[in-house]
């Protein structure tokens, strides 16, 4: 019983860590809440270790009759999420301390969301898997609606509210399907009981399971919240949304549709028609971020674009699909949370973000500029940047399965990205901005654009610890 | 199966005919004078005043949040009373840290003064 | 189809499938925050009808070597109904505070955004 509990480490200690957080918040007077940041990021540290721990000593484990896994994929994920947070929480410290009020409750609210999303990659249950998406999307209605004073962040709080309630509700009315179809809610039991049988019933679950996924992960008929809403939130909790909640999607819906799904949604039909949603997203998500003139906005497009990148990896279906889906959602997180890093540090000092307001940044800060600049072309695919090699792992996974229309559309797709990448780094380096304030980074933030952009340029020079980590992730899935 | 639910048909029957029926026979029968006390709202106690249509303090909404959030959050403590025996030692603790986090929400709630009448 | 008056697992879903198609369409066409709260409730309600009825007439088996029944439909409607009021809370207190901001609880008014 209690070794049992121990797989559970990582996720009981940032449990533990975000009540402390809380707790520390109320204990403090209000006004002088100094210290939640490094109390907040030790608590991400110590989780990291855990999880790390369990991951390179390659614990296998499943928890009450497969209901919850603590496997490699699932540790994978979690380091990701972490990440996230990490990157998420040192980022926004200039922009918390200008918060008018419960500045304490930010770190909190981030932490419970990575919790809600390690639950998500660690479930083996359909009804826990949904617990933890709760948990992740609950506290992203707050933390996007955290600028109270700011009627459109409250507004784009609501929209993702009433958008994301009704996804969960159309994928927990396919979970009730599958449900009466097998009678269990563990993705094994499923599998093994729904063989590769294809009643109508079997494709009406399917088919709700994957429309609420695809609006977790913004796939292109379900795409029309990101924008609205990636503008209305604060700057760093788009990072974290375009970011940590888009890869807890893909880690939920990779393993329902891979072990409990993968004779009928890698079926015939359902597969092309998987693939002309991913077409569609790909190619609709980079023209309508073409026009964008507001920075947020263009980034949500582009994340969706991302989003039929990474999806290509799971309509691969193979190890070295799931793969690419790993390597490539890590190194998305330290390219865009690159890129919104600096957009941060600037919507802090000028109080907006439309992509006009980085005129001149080469001049004003050469670092942030920098940063933006290798972030944006990396998420493009420009060697020897770190997309460029995950894109090459997801196309060839795809490409080795035979659907070569889709990695041609996904290909000439990546060029038109470079267009509005490069627009912003134009902007940056040709334009004069002579009456927009020098901005200064210190600190954390400093600390954070350097760790993003080393990143970025280590993994595209020399990907391979990261690419083997994503093969045994990838392979403890397939077990 | 179908005498069971003939009963309900019946007594469904029975519902609506009694109610219209006690709605049509005064409206034949009865003497119909109209005066000014018969058409005031019908209350018990003093007269009304002003809109029936005010506005709430949002207070009101505050406490009811709180009382739903944990509310429904009990309904976990029903499966665990009833299988307590058999459960033992160690779902006791289990709830006992399940309890243990509402409080710290409950705490929270009453600093941030949310049950406080402002 | 046997039109008797027995009442069977079709009915139980039939009365989930329009409960969340009322839901649905309410969700989209209901200009007060709160009714759009309200049809949210309609639709996750009409899963937990299908769970307890999947369970009920299809799954109504006992774990192995007991007479206790398997209640795993049952029990994932507790889940879905606790998440459930967490998400409605957290959605009325968004909607007092863009209230207080705006004297207005109506959908159509939220229009900063472009959507």
């Amino acid at each position: 019983m209690n070794a049992q509990y121990a797989l559970l480490a990582p996720e009981i200690t940032l449990a533990v860590v975000g009540l402390v957080i809380f707790s520390v918040g109320l204990l403090i007077p209000k006004g002088s809440r100094q210290g939640m940041v490094p109390l907040t990021v030790l608590g991400i540290l110590v989780t990291m270790a855990v999880a790390g721990a369990q991951f390179f000593s390659n614990v296998n484990g499943s928890f009450l009759d497969g209901m919850y896994l603590a496997d490699n994929y699932a540790s994978f994920f979690k380091l990701l999420f972490l990440a996230a947070a990490l990157l998420v929480v040192l980022s926004s410290t200039e922009y918390v301390q200008k918060l008018p009020a419960h500045r304490g409750e930010f770190y909190g609210l981030i932490l419970f969301a990575a919790l809600g999303m390690m639950v998500m990659a660690g479930s083996g249950d359909l009804i826990t898997l949904y617990v933890g998406l709760e948990l992740m999307t609950i506290s992203f209605y707050v933390l996007v609606a955290y600028l109270s004073e700011d009627g459109k962040s409250g507004e784009a709080g609501l929209k993702y509210l009433i958008l994301g309630a009704v996804s969960s509700a159309v994928l927990l009315y396919g979970v009730s399907f599958l449900y009466g179809l097998t009678g269990s809610t563990v993705i094994t039991e499923i599998a093994a009981k729904l063989g590769s049988g294809m009643s109508p019933a079997t494709i009406l679950a399917l088919l709700l399971v994957l429309a609420g996924f695809s609006f977790k992960i913004s796939l292109i008929p379900f795409h029309m919240w990101a924008p609205d809403i990636y503008e209305g939130a604060p700057v760093p909790i788009t990072a974290y949304l375009a970011v940590a909640s888009k890869a807890a999607g893909f880690a939920a819906l990779v393993r329902v549709m891979l072990v409990g799904l993968k004779a009928q949604a890698l079926d015939g039909n359902v597969a092309v028609a998987l693939a002309v949603l991913i077409g569609l997203t790909m190619i609709a998500g980079n023209l309508m971020a073409i026009p964008q003139k507001n920075f947020k906005r263009m980034m949500a497009y582009s994340s969706i674009s991302q989003a039929g990148y990474i999806a290509v990896g799971l309509l691969a279906g193979t190890p070295d699909g799931v793969k690419g889906v790993l390597f490539y959602s890590m190194i998305y997180v330290f390219a865009n949370m690159g890129a919104f890093t600096v957009a941060t540090v600037v919507s802090t000092a000028q109080g907006s973000d439309e992509i006009k307001d980085f005129a001149g940044l080469a001049r004003r800060s050469p670092l942030a500029a920098v940063v933006m600049t290798v972030s944006l072309l990396s998420m493009a695919g420009i060697p020897p940047l770190a997309g460029f090699v995950g894109k090459f792992y997801l196309f060839k996974a795809l490409l080795d399965q035979g659907w070569v229309p889709l990695v041609f559309i996904a290909f000439v797709m990546s060029m038109v990205s470079v267009y509005y990448y490069l627009l912003v780094t134009r902007t940056m380096y040709m334009e004069e901005g002579a009456d927009l304030p020098k901005i200064g980074v210190s600190g954390a933030t400093k600390f954070t654009l350097l760790v993003t952009m080393l990143v970025t340029l280590f993994l595209g020079i020399y990907p391979s610890p990261l690419a083997k980590m994503a093969t045994i992730a990838a392979a403890s899935l397939f077990r | 199966m179908l005498n069971n639910f003939g009963a309900i048909g019946i007594l469904l029957i029975f519902a609506i005919a009694l109610p219209v029926i006690l709605v049509t026979v005064p409206k034949l029968l009865a003497p119909r004078k109209y005066s000014k006390e018969k058409g005031t709202v019908y209350e018990c106690g003093m007269e009304t005043r002003g809109e029936t249509w005010v506005q709430f303090k949002t207070n009101y909404f505050l406490y009811a949040l709180v009382f739903v959030a944990f509310d429904v959050e009990t309904v976990f403590l029903y499966p665990w009373a009833v299988q307590f025996r058999k459960l033992g030692t160690f779902a006791f603790i289990e709830m006992f840290i399940f309890i243990a986090i509402l409080l710290v929400g409950f705490w929270y709630a009453w600093k941030e003064g949310a049950l406080e009448w402002k | 189809m046997n039109f008797s008056l027995t009442v069977g697992l079709p009915h139980y879903l039939l009365v989930g499938a329009m409960l969340f198609c009322f839901g649905l369409y309410g969700v989209f066409s209901k200009k007060n925050a709160i009714a759009v709260l309200m049809s949210l409730e309609l639709m996750l309600n009409a899963v937990n009808i299908n769970l307890i009825a999947f369970n009920r007439f299809l799954w109504n088996n006992p774990v192995e070597g007991t007479k206790h029944l398997l209640l795993n439909g049952h029990v994932s409607a507790i889940f879905v109904i606790v998440v459930a009021a967490a998400e409605v809370a957290v959605g009325l207190a968004l909607v007092i505070s863009i209230y207080r901001s705006r004297l207005s609880a109506n959908v159509d008014e939220l229009d900063w955004l472009k959507w």
